[in-house]
């Protein structure tokens, strides 16, 4: 390759990660199912009644405490440790609300005939390990060891509901969890203050991304009609000035998915125990 | 004052531009590694106060197990004289100590936990089986914290080396020393799970 080219297409990079380099970001690739609902059914071992009638449950529990509870059964376990993946699709999913982490996600992997009661930070108080590990040995595991999966998911929810609704410090209201609209004012808000900077910033920053890109075309770096990386969000194209850009957005499918429901944004640690038959 | 508002500009696109290209990136990271760290620490200090009840509570079923007992008291003191401070993150034989003073306790503990099956007594003690589920959900957690350190050091290692962070790292950021990892695996740390409900 000519020195030329080399040095041109090294300060064309300078200018895409000055400008691109804080947006992007890369999705990770990790096996998780799709968060329909309440309880998602993956290996398909409970029946329609069940199911309507824990979703109901749940959903009564998160109106009256805003405590999300997911139930969810799996093909497999992608080859983790049923703590492992439990931790992540927790995560993943987001379950509890944000800002006090209570989430609860039951897993059950028929097929690895293992389960588990995964807690998030905000109930590990209420939902101890202990407690739970009771839970598993004592209701769940004597129906599954008789391969009755319905019984078993439905009665050990019912305890975990049980120990929930015990404690009267999660009879909160619920509270707003920030949407897309205030990720957005998040952004203008200090645009608007600097107010004298505006203008100028932008059509300055706009003329150099323009700039940028077109020596990227001309270097053929970039196609013309370009099939780019999804950048998280790049403020040209909040603004509305991205010609060029690739439509993209950092707000977690979850926000948008679920077919109603969809998690809080809460996390785990960890907590919760597992047991298997 | 049209020089003023041209300085106030060009402050304003300055600061823009270095926001932009990643001056808060290092600092940021470390906070978030150092943040993963001390959650860490938090877990294996939980499992620390969780040990001393488990050996009362076995000792009074298998009185016969005394070296396992004490190499686990031995251990457990050993993990707890390991000096741990902010600087272990950083420094490789510290770190290293740190890791297998756990680990060695890791061990032992396993072990202790498999004795159960020996005892059905024990097994079917309510204190047992409590400190059981707990000690186990404290293994899982060391095994997600570890995992998050993990993660976070390994952005924040990555920052340093990688353009632009590394401009960053050679100017403005020279104290910051990469961090150290965890090199064995949640798999090799955690206890062995022991089945007691199989018939």
């Amino acid at each position: 390759m000519p020195k030329a080219i080399s040095l041109k297409a090294w300060i064309f990079l300078l200018g895409v990660f000055l400008f691109l380099a804080p947006g992007l970001s890369f999705a990770q690739n990790y096996d998780f199912p799709a968060l329909t609902g309440r309880v998602v059914d993956e290996a398909n071992i409970l029946d329609a009644a069940t199911k309507i009638d824990l979703e109901t449950k749940l959903e009564d529990l998160e109106k009256r405490t805003s405590t999300q509870f997911v139930v969810v059964t799996l093909k497999s376990l992608r080859g983790r440790t049923i703590e492992e993946y439990s931790n992540r699709l927790f995560r993943h999913w987001g379950i509890g609300q944000k800002e006090t982490n209570n989430g609860v996600l039951l897993v059950v992997a028929p097929n690895e005939r293992k389960v588990r009661i995964e807690v998030g930070y905000g109930l590990e108080g209420t939902l101890t390990d202990a407690i739970t590990s009771v839970i598993i040995q004592g209701t769940i595991l004597p129906r599954f060891r008789a391969n009755d999966y319905p019984g078993g998911i439905q009665k050990g929810a019912d305890a975990v509901l049980q120990v929930l609704s015990g404690n009267p410090d999660q009879f909160k209201p619920k509270t707003a969890r920030p949407g897309v609209f205030v990720s957005i004012l998040g952004v203008l808000i200090p645009f608007v203050f600097s107010v004298p900077g505006l203008v100028l910033t932008l059509i300055l920053l706009h003329f150099m991304f323009v700039l940028f890109v077109n020596i990227g075309v001309w270097l053929g770096l970039i196609p013309p009609q370009s099939k780019r990386k999804r950048s998280s969000w790049s403020w040209v194209d909040s603004m509305g000035g991205g010609s060029y850009s690739s439509s993209g957005s950092s707000w977690s499918s979850s926000d948008f998915g679920g077919g109603g429901f969809s998690g809080g944004g809460g996390s785990s640690g960890g907590g919760g125990s597992s047991g298997s038959w | 004052m049209r020089a003023r508002i041209v300085a106030a500009l060009a402050a304003a696109f300055l600061g823009l531009q270095l926001a932009g290209c990643g001056i808060n990136t290092i600092p940021t990271e470390e906070e978030r590694a150092r943040a993963a760290w001390s959650e860490v620490l938090n877990q294996y200090q939980r499992r620390s106060d969780l040990i001393p009840n488990l050996v009362e509570t076995v000792k009074g079923y298998a009185q016969q197990e005394r070296d396992v007992l004490i190499q686990v008291t031995e251990a457990r003191a050993k993990a707890t004289q390991v000096k741990v401070d902010a600087s272990t993150i950083t420094d490789p034989e510290a770190f290293k100590k740190f890791q297998d003073a756990q680990a060695q306790l890791s061990g032992v503990l396993g072990r202790l936990l498999a004795i159960q099956e020996r005892y059905p007594e024990l097994k079917s003690n309510a204190n047992f089986l409590a400190l059981q589920s707990q000690l186990e959900g404290t293994e899982n957690r060391i095994a997600v914290a570890r995992r998050d350190y993990i993660e976070a050091v390994r952005l924040y290692n990555t920052e340093l080396k990688t353009f632009p962070g590394i401009l960053w790292a050679m100017t403005l950021y020279r104290n910051n020393k990469p961090m150290e990892t965890f090199t064995i695996t949640e798999e090799q740390m955690r206890t062995p799970k022991v089945n007691f409900n199989k018939s």
